[in-house]
């Protein structure tokens, strides 16, 4: 079973602190962020199923952060992290490719509880690409060597 | 918002230009028709008079000459020896007398003043005349007419006397003529009710009666300083004023004057001038009530746009603050909620590490744990209820755009009651709906809308649980058109009501009669700010024990 991997992209240090050590402590894999950039920096060296994202940000803040993971990575899916309980940005956020939303201050079971729904979809979702995979393999199994050529 | 004394001065000067704008051009046309119709009476006047006494003038004139050459004509036509015989000169004067009855006598006179032949009432033949005025003056100019005078006769006469020359031999013939005839000529002219003409010779002494007093002959000596002149207006300022108009007749001996007291001849002039004064004072008087009811009226006017531009500044500010309050409040609010993030995660750390502890059994049971679990489920709750609260302040403050779509009033509504009808009936309130079908539909964001009416039901249950307990409780829903075309909604409860002081803060965000912890106070001012961004409006009215209004005003979507 593939473990979920977390990162928590917040400009609040104490929060990415706590709330990771918290999460490490139940056993999740946890990385953080202190900005936009750095998150992106972190996804290309690290294998990340879900992001946990606020959306104020000094520099690069939530959305574009977004924007920019679903362009790289469309397979990691993203929770918004809200301070602002409208639910207008949370549906920017969602119509942007977000998982889902979370409003502050966020209980750590709703943001696990998120995690592991979004982390089940992306599951989901490799299942049904290796299962689409399988059949097209068991149809014509040359496509492996081809695959594998390439 | 304009002082008293502001107001005072511009009553002052509204009252005063009102009066003085159209006072100048009606003093200014009076003026004028007064001055112009007063001169041309006095013209008039003078010019009637003035014609009075040329035209009598020109009669006593004609008279006497008409006189003379009566005389002429006897003078002319028979011969001394005829005039002598005493026959003869009675024929003649029968004859004269046919001609013109006011003929008295007719004699005849020899150069030396001896009275040859007579005809008349008296005896004269023989008497000598040598040394008379008169008879010196005919002889020296050939003619004479005299003054009137009583003479023997005492009757008013005056003679003419008229000389031949006859071959060296010179002979008079003189006749005595009444002046009944022309006194009545003259006393006779009326002009007005004092107007009259007389006579009066050099000397100023009259020769017809005057009607005003005056006998015949007597002296009127203020009469002599207008000798001089030829026509002649002057005024006498002596007990009376007289306008005058004089010519001289007979010669330049005798004046003719027309006069007629002042105040009759300019009687019209003066009826006038009284009506325009009158007139005047009845004018002043309206027009200066007019302009007081006018200038007030402007007053009031003033007074009461001033009113309502001091009200909708009022408004306009207290909406503009609470727009601010929202804004600072949603900044606060999103602020906070990041430290509430951390201590969130911070409690949950605790009880992660707390159970943990308690797990592996390092720490020994004691009250003091329960007391610690309690303090950090304390926290949690906490931090949840702050949550709670800054969620709503950004509920309010919010600036972006809510989902708007068409909203069927009449629908919607019931739809509302439904949702708090179970909750009514639980504390025996019974809501009455009178729901208009003729609702247009409104414009807005149907959750907000929701969000508002279902704030206004809670508030209203309250207030009726308040007063009421689970009994008689009462709950009117109305809604209507206003102005052919806008949404009223209406909301009556028969609660405790509102006092005015709580009343006027109501919209306030954070103002909350609620116990701490029962409410924000933030409901109400979030239902304002939803029914402004609709472009709507809210007004409540309460009153103590007897119940609270709270009515909806929304625009027409078209």
């Amino acid at each position: 079973m593939v473990k979920l991997k977390m990162m928590l992209v917040d400009d609040e240090e104490r929060f990415l602190q706590t709330t990771s050590k918290l999460l490490m402590k139940k056993g999740y894999n946890v990385i953080t962020a202190l900005s936009g950039e750095e998150a992106l920096e972190k996804l290309k060296s690290h294998n990340i199923n879900v992001v946990i994202l606020d959306v104020k940000m000094p520099g690069m803040d939530g959305n574009t952060t977004l924007l920019e993971i679903k362009r790289l990575y469309p397979m990691v899916e993203v929770i918004m992290l809200t301070g602002h309980a409208t639910v207008e940005s949370a549906v920017s956020g969602l119509q942007s490719g977000a998982t889902d939303y979370l409003m502050k201050p966020a209980d750590i079971e709703d943001i696990i509880e998120k995690a592991e729904i979004a982390f089940a979809k992306i599951q989901r979702l490799e299942e049904k690409i290796r299962s689409a995979l399988m059949k097209k393999f068991m149809k014509s199994p040359r496509e492996i060597l081809k695959n594998s050529e390439n | 918002m304009l002082k008293k004394e502001d107001y005072i001065k511009i009553r002052k000067i509204v009252f005063t230009s009102m009066l003085l704008v159209p006072a100048i051009p009606f003093i200014l046309a009076l003026s004028i028709g007064y001055y112009y119709f007063t001169t041309s009476l006095e013209k008039s006047t003078i010019s009637n008079l003035k014609r009075v006494a040329k035209d009598h003038g020109q009669m006593i004139d004609a008279f006497l000459s008409e006189r003379k050459s009566n005389i002429s004509f006897i003078l002319h036509s028979y011969k001394l020896d005829t005039l002598t015989d005493a026959g003869m000169l009675q024929n003649i004067f029968k004859k004269l007398k046919q001609e013109f009855p006011a003929f008295i006598d007719l004699g005849i006179f020899n150069q030396d003043g001896i009275h040859i032949a007579y005809h008349g009432p008296y005896e004269l033949i023989g008497k000598d005349y040598g040394n008379k005025e008169w008879f010196k003056e005919v002889m020296e100019k050939d003619q004479y007419t005299s003054d009137i005078f009583l003479g023997y006769r005492k009757t008013p006469h005056f003679v003419i006397a008229l000389k031949k020359n006859d071959k060296g031999n010179a002979w008079i013939i003189r006749a005595t003529i009444d002046t009944f005839m022309f006194n009545k000529l003259v006393k006779d002219v009326r002009i007005g009710k004092t107007g009259e003409a007389y006579i009066i010779n050099k000397s100023g002494i009259l020769q017809t009666e005057r009607r005003s007093g005056g006998i015949l002959m007597g002296k009127s000596e203020n009469d002599l300083k207008y000798l001089n002149p030829n026509t002649a207006i002057e005024f006498l300022n002596q007990d009376k004023k007289y306008v005058y108009a004089t010519t001289w007749i007979k010669n330049d001996n005798w004046m003719l004057i027309a006069r007629q007291e002042k105040a009759d001849a300019f009687k019209a002039v003066n009826k006038a001038s009284r009506l325009i004064i009158y007139i005047s004072i009845a004018w002043g008087i309206c027009i200066i009530f007019a302009v007081f009811l006018i200038t007030e009226r402007i007053i009031r006017l003033l007074k009461k746009m001033d009113r309502e531009k001091e009200q909708l500044n009022q408004q306009l500010i207290g909406a503009s603050r609470l727009v601010e309050l929202g804004e600072m409040a949603a900044g606060f609010a999103h602020e906070i909620n990041n430290p509430l993030q951390i201590i969130q995660s911070e409690q949950s750390f605790m009880e992660l590490n707390l159970s943990e502890l308690i797990k592996a059994e390092q720490l020994k049971g004691s009250e003091f744990i329960d007391e610690l679990k309690d303090s950090i489920k304390q926290i949690k709750l906490q931090v949840f209820r702050c949550s709670k609260i800054t969620q709503q302040i950004l509920k309010f403050g919010r600036q972006s755009e809510p989902e708007k779509k068409e909203i069927d009033i009449k629908i919607f509504i019931p739809e509302i009651i439904e949702i708090i009808a179970k909750k009514a009936f639980v504390h025996g309130i019974e809501i009455k709906q009178d729901i208009a079908l003729n609702l247009l539909p409104v414009y807005g964001d149907i959750s907000q809308l929701q969000q508002v009416l279902l704030n206004l039901f809670n508030n209203a249950i309250d207030a009726i649980i308040e007063r009421h307990g689970v009994s008689g409780g009462e709950l009117i829903v109305k809604s209507e058109l206003k102005n052919n075309k806008d949404v009223e909604i209406s909301m009556s409860d028969n609660g405790a009501g509102i006092n005015p002081e709580n009343l006027k803060k109501i919209f306030s965000p954070f103002f909350t009669t609620k116990s701490v912890g029962k409410g924000t106070g933030l409901g109400l001012s979030v239902c304002y700010g939803i029914i402004n961004n609709m472009g709507g409006k809210m007004e409540v009215n309460s009153q103590i024990d007897v119940g609270t209004t709270f009515t909806i005003f929304l625009p027409a979507y078209v």
